[in-house]
């Protein structure tokens, strides 16, 4: 394998704090290994600025693996790039061309105000878990482990939406500023299981509760989140949230 | 009262905007069956139109029903735009659309105004004028070329709003099974076109 490597234009949103208004910055890095990720990319910029006497840019991750959720920012309009199921920390700069210019720009949404450059505040998103996301366990010994047959079925399903890394990527690319694709998500994973049942009704309204006083937007079902979801999660997700939240409210 | 928290959430919202969008889409359907006599004869279509006006009391029921579930429809959709582009907040420097169909459900707020004023005028023109006399006010109505083509324009904006406005119906009853959604995909142009071809025939019959 050859490695190349890329000359590129960064445009990245530079924000001092939650108040400062922001503005785009302009970059040029030279000599960008096409191996690397995009935030070893964004390594490389900070250690540049870091020498240069700047501020480095300030963004979120933690596993750098795809799966903790935490890093995330919009790359040319898509949320973490142009890779489909793809977190932008596995994105791999081999996707990008010489000279590109690359817009960089906060995951947005008046849900989630930004903290510092793509650094943004997410933490709406776990009270809507705190509202639901759990279930009764019964004091005592150890339940068996197969005491309660699941359809393999049921099982990939409820997978399927477990999922979601709740890294916001939903939020930040709907036209409405919906979080309705990771609610969704979270209400379908329990309520598929027999383990979810004893709360299920609570847990839809209270979650779809938290979900509108955190300041989303109304779902209308525009399917942009389903495009840019990191972990492919699908919008039939919706579309059983809207089924438990009429039965929990109206049956 | 439950049925009122149920409706200020944003799934009863969802909600709303689907069931009257279902009734709206009935009611085009019995709209265009009656339409559909225009294809026999004018006089045919006439004697429908008398027939559907000697019973006053249906007709009256029908079309105050009709006009609140048209203004929920607009009212739900008016308030959801509003709302969201709060929600969105700040704008992106570079906007992309990754989903399917997306020209029609980012702008169905301005189909859907754009529907509005055209039943304005329909309504206005054709039935609030004189019903004895319907045959001849359409008649005189498809005589000018510049009615057709906005009537015809009409016609392509409610297909486009129905592109994205039946897909999402469903989706908000919950209809999303893998054993539909090939149905579901295909009915998604199917009943849009249906509606186009039926009504855009109508003023196009009178052109030859």
């Amino acid at each position: 394998m050859t490695t190349t490597s890329i000359n590129l234009k960064l445009e990245i949103w530079r924000q001092k704090d939650s108040k400062a208004t922001g503005n785009f910055e302009t970059y040029i890095l030279t000599n960008i290994s096409t191996d690397m990720s995009f935030l070893e990319m964004l390594d490389v910029l900070n250690e540049q600025l870091t020498r240069e006497g700047q501020d480095p840019v300030a963004f979120d991750h933690d596993c750098r693996e795809g799966i903790c959720g935490m890093c995330g920012a919009v790359v040319n309009g898509i949320a973490h790039g142009p890779e489909p199921e793809t977190t932008l920390c596995q994105l791999h700069m081999r996707h990008f061309k010489e000279g590109e210019t690359l817009v960089i720009e906060p995951f947005r949404s008046r849900a989630f105000p930004i903290h510092k450059d793509l650094v943004t505040d997410r933490s709406a998103l776990d009270r809507i878990i705190q509202a639901g996301g759990y279930v009764s366990v019964n004091t005592g010994g150890m339940p068996d482990g197969n005491a309660t047959p699941i359809p393999s079925a049921t099982a990939e399903l409820a997978m399927d939406a477990a999922a979601c890394i709740g890294c916001g990527a939903c939020i930040a690319s709907c036209p409405n500023g919906a979080a309705m694709l990771f609610t969704g998500a979270k209400i379908s994973q329990l309520s598929l299981l027999p383990q979810g049942h004893p709360e299920r009704k609570e847990r839809a309204r209270s979650m779809v509760a938290t979900m509108d006083k955190e300041g989303f937007g109304n779902c209308t079902n525009e399917r942009e989140c389903e495009a840019v979801c990191p972990k492919g999660i699908s919008i039939s997700n919706i579309a059983r949230m809207n089924r438990e939240f009429v039965k929990a409210s109206l049956l | 009262m439950w049925f009122i928290q149920f409706f200020k959430s944003s799934i009863g919202k969802k909600w709303l905007m689907a069931g009257t969008g279902c009734c709206l889409l009935l009611f085009l359907c019995s709209h265009a069956a009656g339409n559909a006599t225009l294809f026999y004869s004018l006089a045919l279509f006439q004697s429908y139109a008398d027939q559907l006006h000697s019973h006053p009391l249906i007709v009256s029921i029908f079309s105050t029903g009709l006009l609140v579930i048209f203004i929920l429809h607009i009212i739900t959709g008016v308030l959801l735009t509003l709302q969201n582009r709060k929600a969105r907040g700040h704008d992106y420097k570079v906007k992309k659309r990754s989903s399917p169909n997306s020209t029609a459900s980012s702008t169905m707020i301005y189909s859907g105004l754009f529907i509005l004023f055209f039943v304005l005028i329909h309504t206005y023109v054709v039935s609030f004028g004189d019903h004895s006399q319907i045959s001849l006010t359409i008649s005189y109505l498809f005589s000018s070329f510049y009615v057709i083509v906005f009537y015809i324009t009409a016609f392509v904006v409610l297909a486009i709003h129905l592109s994205h406005g039946f897909w999402s119906m469903l989706q908000t009853f919950g209809v999303n099974h893998p054993r539909y959604n090939t149905m579901i995909r295909s009915l998604t142009y199917i009943v849009p076109a249906f509606f186009l071809l039926l009504f855009t025939a109508i003023p196009l019959l009178f052109l030859f």
